[in-house]
């Protein structure tokens, strides 16, 4: 059986980026859940959330958001997200999310306007 | 037995295993032809074209209980078999074998001497003679027992995951009927009707509505959705329900009740796995003064009411920048307020419907939508709560296995004074 979801994590110096590709629903959402607490971020760093590869959304893929959203923010990190397709977008509107979240047109813009904390 | 001295070859103990070896391969080179016929690990006979039984094996005998002199030459190869297995051999099994020389695999039950059934696969050739007239027929015989044992051991099995399958649904719907008001509150002046159609009943979904009274001369009334499906989420819509019940009585405000909601589930709920629900809480009041009902509409994150008008009109009553309940600390809630005049009917569902599939075959084809909806409203419009719960239910017959989550639609309508009716 092929994946619904690939997941891959990596570490920028801005802080950890999750790259999600395929359907991001009730059967995936506990893989992107269990990535969490294993991230590599710290205080002051932003995790970024790629969805470009993102093809199938739906309410529990909003709960997984929200998730990573608290585990950045126990981290003392912020969020981003980072190519948001239009069946991610739209789900957003209509539960008022869309100015939750910060989002970038990429992963690397997302990187490029991060700010390291100033001490 | 230590083999560590193997690796020297001509040691004494190496030349006594190759000579074991020796013996035992000639052994299998004298196992006479006649021997293997007899005791093989299966049944052997050979009939006449008539069936007849000609020749047979001991392992046969053996199996059967029989003596040799008691089947050959006496005894047909049907007579061997049940009433059952008897009338298949009639029908299939001796038609297919003549017209294709051979037949392989079947499943049939020998009857032993002592009356004792005995499983077995059976297969048989056609012996022909040089210029291809049939002679005999060969025909090998496999003990099935294990194999049958194998299989009603399966089907027991399937029958009960069957009968889980079925108390699990039982109780899945039972749950869900827990979920709703086993009646909504009668309202004088209005009139009122719902539906919750169930996608599935393996999972208990999470929509959730009731219509209750609340200070003398308001009501409440409130139609929600909760994220996702099972247990979970059946507990997160106990609670929803209750709080917003509660919260109502504690300070009837809509904004304010589902100000009240986001609080409590978001302290329940938070931190690895958030719940949240979207919901539309509504306040009614009958307007004295230009009759029909007053309704302040307060939405988190759920799918705009529709008004349906009494001239014919419909439009959604969007209440923008709402946002879901439960999973931020701080949410806004967006509030709209309208005069339902008589002869208007106001729908809340929650977006099982709009997001059904129009085509079922397609897994991520195109989605039903909201102005699909509108325009249904629109072609719907004047009506009644209950002419639109049954038009709603008629649209989800239709759109049949596209709605693939669950859907509630309350309806409520200002019925025309009856002085107005023949107008």
């Amino acid at each position: 059986m092929t994946p619904d979801l690939t997941l891959r994590t990596r570490t920028t110096p801005a802080g950890a980026v999750i790259e999600l590709a395929g359907e991001l629903d009730h059967h995936t959402a506990d893989q992107v859940r269990a990535a969490l607490p294993g991230l590599d971020l710290h205080s002051g760093q932003q995790l970024v959330l790629d969805l470009d590869g993102i093809t199938l959304f739906d309410s529990s893929g909003v709960t997984v958001l929200i998730a990573a959203r608290n585990h950045a923010r126990a981290a003392d990190a912020s969020i981003a997200l980072a190519s948001v397709p239009n069946c991610v977008s739209r789900i957003f509107r209509r539960v008022g999310l869309e100015q939750v979240f910060t989002t970038h047109p990429t992963a690397q813009a997302a990187e490029a306007a991060w700010r390291p904390p100033s001490s | 037995m230590s083999r560590t001295s193997d690796e020297e070859g001509g040691s004494p103990e190496r030349d006594e295993a190759s000579a074991d070896e020796q013996a035992q391969f000639s052994a299998l080179l004298e196992d006479s032809a006649e021997d293997l016929y007899e005791r093989a690990p299966c049944g052997y006979l050979s009939t006449q074209l008539d069936g007849r039984i000609a020749k047979v094996n001991t392992t046969l005998l053996d199996w059967l209980g029989y003596e040799p002199g008691e089947l050959v030459g006496h005894k047909h190869f049907s007579d061997l078999l049940t009433v059952g297995g008897r009338l298949y051999h009639e029908t299939h099994f001796a038609p297919l074998l003549r017209m294709q020389g051979e037949i392989s695999g079947i499943a049939l039950e020998l009857k032993a001497a002592n009356g004792a059934r005995l499983p077995v696969l059976v297969t048989s050739t056609v012996k022909t003679s040089s210029d291809g007239q049939p002679l005999l027929i060969r025909t090998t015989v496999f003990d099935a027992r294990d194999r049958r044992a194998y299989e009603t051991e399966l089907l027991r099995a399937r029958q009960q995951a069957e009968e889980e399958r079925a108390r699990l649904q039982r109780l899945n719907t039972t749950l869900q009927k827990t979920l709703l008001p086993p009646a909504l509150a009668n309202v004088p002046g209005l009139d009122v009707s719902a539906h919750y159609h169930i996608a599935s009943t393996d999972e208990v979904g999470g929509d959730f509505y009731d219509l209750f009274p609340l200070a003398a001369g308001t009501w409440g009334l409130f139609l929600g959705d909760v994220c996702g499906k099972g247990a979970m989420a059946a507990a997160v819509t106990s609670l929803a329900r209750y709080t917003l019940r509660a919260a109502a009585v504690y300070d009837p405000d809509p904004a304010a009740v589902l100000d009240n909601l986001n609080t409590v589930l978001n302290h329940e709920y938070n931190g690895t796995d958030p719940r949240f629900c979207t919901v539309v809480f509504g306040l009614l009041t009958p307007d004295h003064d230009e009759g029909g009902f007053r309704v302040t509409l307060a939405s988190g994150g759920h799918p705009p009411a529709l008004l349906m008008r009494a001239d014919g009109t419909a439009d959604y009553l969007t209440t923008p920048g709402g946002q879901l309940i439960g999973v931020l600390p701080d949410v806004d809630i967006a509030t709209t307020t309208v005069r339902l005049a008589p002869g208007d009917t106001l729908l809340l569902h929650t977006d099982g419907l709009t997001e059904a599939h129009i085509n079922s075959d397609a897994e991520d084809g195109e989605r039903y939508g909201d102005d699909a909806l509108l325009d249904f409203a629109d072609a719907l419009a004047p009506t009644t709560a209950s002419d639109t719960i049954s038009a709603i239910r008629d649209l989800l017959d239709k759109l049949g296995s596209g709605v693939d989550d669950d859907t509630a639609v309350l309806a409520i309508h200002v019925p025309q004074p009856p002085s107005d009716e023949h107008q």
